[in-house]
């Protein structure tokens, strides 16, 4: 979304309207699915409708960002949560480390229920959780021995972090026209691929074929319901886009861009950059886990 | 010319300029007013190889979003020089072919070359006029290519902690650059762009943070904990202050644009 363009779309249906508010952030930043209904709470009737007109274009905003990154960080604090009251064996200074995370993971849980909070959109509840993917016992499970095997909770723990890196990284667009925001999931993103870099070495120490970065070169750790968290993420080109052109890295007429051999280069393009992945596939992997 | 990548053993072709034969599109077409008023500003004082340099003899990196491209491309320039040299080291060339830390330096040296690389192709196609130079001198001279990490009582940074320093840098950079971006189209694509490279940079930093100190990753000095989880970020300026320190004269960054 553009609010440049949305401001300009309200000044044109409601200019009186469009210089009362276009200064308040937290009327802008309200504009979700959710949010639009906080708007009609807080201003005045008549404003309201203009507001739904001019907004009412535009399907998802930063609150819808936030609201998604929500699900996903209550999925990873619960996780680790329920990983560290099971009966789960952590090897070595295992535990000290997966206590961090999970650390992390509910100051993110905290943080971002407070941005909403405080934008006066309604704040999702946490689902309930069950990580074997068998929706609690109602169908087979993906990964049974997820609390009692160590390799197993460090596959889903990788699964679960790649994710959160991919889909916070697919919001930047709602994101990028509230920049005290888009700061903040910048910096939970950071956090999230120091996470999986971490539990990759985990996972490499213990033998398993896997890089810091998603490689082509990892061994392929999922099934069909969990194929999307790497669907597409080893491009080989870049797309360089605006509006009116595409062109592609490494160009075609390039070259030089690395000098070694061709697979080795193109393994290196492929890890050089981590893909966004949309909301719709972020909550179709998370749903694996969420049975209520 | 026609391949993407050149295939040879040799590892001669860094220091070339890349020869990107496409058509400059003029960004006029697709910034915003402010931004186009700034290439306008730009191009119309620099359209040469002296492009970005002020008078006082600092790396302009202008602003708005070619500002972030340039800034992103200085700091790009400078971790691929740091890994370049890194290669070049005693260090580096001791360890065993093959050897885990070996493989590890080669995958970040040519992650960084691969991200300068991609900055300058976005750069030479969207904002040429306004591009910093390609040839920014870095000053290594206070680190120590022979150690692996800072020696105690060393005045020069070991390799590792040096690396470190870069990757934490430029995970920082990132995170406080992203205002900086034009909530336009073009700028929209840039965002994602960095957005693909800033993760790969937090993935780089963990891992050498775990190879100085295994479990470091996540120290408190660039995650705080306890509060909202969030990683450190840094303004442009508080980040050329760390990153002029290993620029040479001449090539030192000024990012006054970005504020």
């Amino acid at each position: 979304m553009n609010i440049l363009k949305l401001l300009a779309d309200l000044a044109a249906v409601d200019s009186d309207s469009f210089e009362r508010i276009s200064g308040r952030r937290v009327v802008l930043a309200s504009l979700g699915q959710n949010g639009r209904r906080a708007v009609a709470a807080a201003v005045p009737l008549a404003l309201s409708g203009v507001l739904t007109k001019a907004y009412g274009r535009r399907s998802s905003t930063v609150l819808d960002a936030f609201s998604l990154a929500l699900t996903l960080e209550y999925l990873e604090s619960d996780f680790y949560t329920q990983a560290l009251a099971s009966g789960l064996v952590f090897p070595g200074t295992t535990k000290t480390v997966i206590q961090a995370i999970a650390k992390h993971e509910q100051d993110h849980v905290t943080f971002l229920q407070r941005t909403l909070r405080e934008s006066s959109v309604e704040v999702p509840q946490k689902p309930k959780f069950d990580f074997t993917g068998s929706k609690n016992a109602t169908q087979p499970a993906l990964f049974a021995d997820v609390f009692s095997n160590f390799s197993t909770f460090l596959k889903v723990a990788q699964l679960l972090e790649d994710t959160g890196v991919r889909a916070y990284k697919g919001q930047v667009e709602n994101l990028m026209t509230d920049n005290d925001l888009l700061e903040a999931a910048l910096r939970i993103h950071a956090v999230e691929a120091r996470h999986a870099a971490h539990i990759r070495g985990m996972r490499r120490a213990l033998g398993a074929n896997v890089r810091y970065w998603v490689s082509p070169l990892d061994e392929d750790i999922t099934t069909a319901p969990t194929a999307p968290v790497y669907a597409d993420e080893n491009a080989v080109k870049q797309a360089i886009v605006t509006t009116t052109d595409i062109i592609l890295f490494p160009l075609d007429t390039a070259t030089g861009v690395v000098t070694t051999t061709k697979e080795k280069a193109e393994q290196s393009i492929r890890e050089a950059f981590d893909e966004p992945m949309t909301e719709t596939v972020a909550r179709r992997i998370a749903s694996l886990f969420i049975y209520a | 010319m026609s391949k993407i990548i050149n295939s040879s053993g040799e590892e001669a072709d860094f220091t070339k300029p890349l020869y990107v034969p496409i058509k400059r599109r003029s960004f006029f077409m697709y910034a915003g007013a402010t931004a186009g008023a700034t290439a306008l500003l730009l191009s119309g004082c620099n359209d040469d190889d002296d492009a970005g340099v002020t008078p006082e003899g600092t790396v302009n990196v202008g602003s708005g979003s070619v500002g972030v491209l340039n800034y992103a491309y200085a700091l790009e320039q400078l971790e691929a020089g740091f890994y370049t040299a890194l290669r070049d080291g005693t260090y580096y060339k001791g360890l065993m072919a093959g050897s885990a830390e070996k493989q590890i330096l080669d995958d970040l040296y040519y992650h960084e070359v691969i991200h300068r690389e991609f900055f300058k192709a976005a750069l030479t196609r969207d904002a040429a006029s306004a591009m910093i130079r390609s040839d920014l001198q870095p000053n290594f001279d206070g680190i120590d290519f022979n150690a692996r990490v800072t020696a105690a009582g060393s005045a020069k940074l070991g390799v590792l902690n040096a690396a470190k320093a870069f990757e934490d840098l430029g995970v920082a950079a990132y995170n406080g650059a992203g205002r900086f971006i034009a909530t336009d189209t073009a700028g929209l694509n840039y965002l994602v762009a960095a957005g693909k490279i800033v993760s790969v940079e937090a993935r780089h930093a963990a891992l050498i943070r775990d190879l100085v100190s295994e479990g470091s990753f996540v120290d408190s000095d660039v995650v705080r904990i306890g509060t909202d989880g969030l990683e450190i970020s840094k303004t442009p300026a508080e980040v050329v202050a760390t990153a002029n320190l290993f620029l040479k004269e001449g090539s030192k960054l000024n990012v006054s644009g970005l504020v």
